[in-house]
């Protein structure tokens, strides 16, 4: 077996901050590791402030004061090179992105800049990195926006004369233009409705597949996970609690958190009222000792309260963060 | 962006009355290349004459035809004025783009310049640079002095911009695709911060001829090349007006006016195209 692609491990990333003599920290990101294979869609879940986009972030390395990585490493093991996203220079950094590595950024409908037409944004953000001359670089672009289904007539418009969907495909044939090696991918069919999300989706599945990319691709939405991605990995108060399988996660969860996640979904025949979580998601600047989900956790107990619960192999390749695993129940 | 030229002449009136009265103004300016006299010659026809068909606005005491005269004058004044919007619109734009863009402590150190040249009394400081420069003074330097001055307001202005803008997607996935700082602020910030430059350009233009207006008829600028305001120092020199010689002072400040009333109609235009919300109501009504 290859390397993985994508090895991060111990990873761990604060927004620090220092205004009028108070320091904040905010631990966004403890202690994750994660490991991800050639050729795979990696899912991150998670409730909102729970670290999902900081934990991208510092993958990519697209990170901004008062972010500050602390520990860990990120690599990447692109077909001819590995590179150690943190200790390389910018100029390996500005040779790998969007050629080997390309993000979509949340919120991706607002990568196209509204006073300039799409043409520009192709031209600025993936010109350089093709290396070839301006036509022929446009003519490429035209294959791929045929080859996604999108008519080229695009790039001869400005942003707010596509529709959300539109936007969201062009982003996606922006990000996906240079044939990357890996795909991040942040909320991208987030504030679609269902009909375009699942166009969107089916897209980003076909590139996926043309290409042989990898994709880390984070929603909330457990449905678009349990669709589209290969592996999940669960995400709760800046912590890695739990990662498997896509099939795996949905059929047995072993964290009491994956498990609500799941409870939560709506299901065909099911009458039975939904019931939520008491409580609200940690406060990540002031977290609480032990497992952070023990506040809200009904199986939590001493130990929970005391110590934080290691990530351990419970079954192949499906690990968990929970003392109380086995009693997850099902759903 | 002809089109939308075209548009704001059709739809909205102010827009169309500054372009009007502009033109009427640049035209007037224009004849200066045609005119039969030299602009700092005197008693090339007789002096004190009223306005007549020979000499349309009259005549001054010096012995100038005061309508040729006034083109020179007029056509120095907007040159001025041009001048002037360019040079500082230049240092705005740098200074506000990269202020806003870079953030801490280049922000920080920036604004603080920029403030200083905010709170400064400008009138004072030009009229103590004229005490200075005495005879080495010209419309040059004097354009070039009030250039250095003018840019403050609007390089916080567009600084203001410029904060928002970095926080866009476009801007992190600019930086993230490797572009440099330069491309980042040259192809994604400018056409963005544009439409308000030239809005503020007329507001500027406008500030810079009242200021040289004011300087040149107390006698505080180069006194021998003919502005709208030096020919008013003249014409106060000579007492025109105890002397009955109205159309010496009259002509020029009509024209000053008019120019004013042309600029600051185009810049309440610009500004209401800007917002689309306006813009969209008024083509709409």
């Amino acid at each position: 077996m290859n390397a993985p692609v994508l090895e991060v491990s111990g990873l761990r990333a604060y927004y620090r901050t220092s205004a009028f003599g108070i320091r904040r920290e905010v631990r966004a990101v403890d202690d994750v590791d994660l490991r991800i294979e050639a050729g795979e869609i990696y899912g991150l879940a998670g409730e909102s402030s729970c670290g999902k986009t900081t934990l991208i972030k510092t993958i990519a390395n697209a990170i901004q004061p008062p972010l500050e990585v602390l520990a860990g490493s990120v690599v990447f093991n692109f077909r001819d090179r590995r590179i150690d996203m943190h200790g390389a220079s910018r100029e390996e950094l500005r040779d790998i992105r969007w050629k080997r590595l390309s993000y979509i950024m949340q919120g991706s409908m607002n990568v196209l800049n509204p006073v300039r037409r799409v043409r520009h944004a192709f031209v600025d953000f993936a010109f350089r990195h093709i290396g070839r001359s301006k036509a022929e670089f446009l003519d490429l672009v035209r294959a791929h926006l045929r080859r996604l289904h999108l008519e080229p007539d695009v790039l001869d418009a400005y942003p707010h004369q596509l529709s959300g969907g539109m936007r969201q495909r062009v982003t996606i044939a922006l990000a996906t233009v240079c044939r990357p090696e890996f795909i991040i991918a942040d909320e991208p069919t987030t504030a679609l409705d269902v009909v375009v999300q699942k166009g969107v989706l089916a897209m980003i599945h076909a590139v996926q597949r043309e290409l042989g990319s990898s994709v880390i691709f984070v929603t909330h939405d457990m449905a678009v996970h349990a669709n589209l991605t290969d592996r999940l990995g669960i995400m709760y108060g800046g912590r890695l609690v739990e990662e498997g399988r896509t099939a795996d996660v949905f059929r047995r969860p072993r964290h009491p958190y994956t498990a609500h996640l799941i409870a939560s979904l709506p299901r065909l025949g099911d009458a039975a009222p939904k019931e939520g979580l008491t409580g609200a998601p940690p406060n990540l600047a002031d977290p609480p000792a032990g497992c952070r989900f023990h506040p809200r956790c009904p199986l939590a107990s001493d130990i929970c309260r005391r110590e934080a619960p290691p990530m351990t192999e419970l079954a192949a390749g499906h690990r968990a963060a929970c003392f109380h695993s086995d009693r997850v129940s099902p759903p | 962006m002809g089109r939308i030229f075209i548009d704001l002449l059709r739809l909205n009136r102010q827009f169309a009355a500054g372009v009007v009265l502009l033109s009427l103004v640049t035209l007037f300016a224009l004849l200066s290349f045609v005119s039969p006299y030299p602009p700092n010659d005197s008693y090339v026809v007789p002096p004190d004459l009223p306005p007549s068909w020979s000499n349309l606005m009259g005549t001054t005491s010096r012995g100038q035809d005061l309508f040729w005269l006034l083109t020179f004058a007029i056509r120095n004044t907007l040159l001025f004025g041009i001048t002037v919007a360019v040079i500082s619109r230049i240092l705005a734009l740098v200074i506000g783009l990269v202020a806003g863009y870079s953030g801490g402590l280049v922000d920080r150190a920036l604004m603080s310049i920029n403030d200083t040249f905010i709170v400064i009394p400008l009138f004072p400081i030009l009229v103590l640079f004229y005490f200075v420069m005495k005879d080495h003074m010209s419309w040059g330097l004097l354009a070039l002095m009030m250039a250095c001055l003018g840019w403050a307001y609007d390089a916080r202005l567009i600084r203001s911009v410029a904060l928002s803008l970095r926080t866009r997607e476009f801007t992190e996935t600019g930086i993230f695709s490797g572009m440099s700082m330069r491309r980042i602020l040259v192809e994604e910030h400018l056409p963005y911060v544009l439409p308000i430059v030239f809005s503020t350009t007329m507001n500027n233009i406008n500030w810079s001829i009242g200021f040289e207006v004011t300087l040149s008829v107390l006698g505080f600028t180069d006194i021998n090349t003919p502005t709208v305001g030096v020919l008013i120092y003249w014409a106060n020199q000579h007492t025109a007006l105890v002397a009955g010689i109205w159309w010496w002072i009259f002509f020029p400040v009509l024209l000053v006016i008019l120019t004013f009333i042309g600029l600051f109609l185009l810049a309440v235009s610009m500004n209401e195209h800007i917002d689309p919300r306006s813009r969209l109501g008024r083509s709409e009504g």
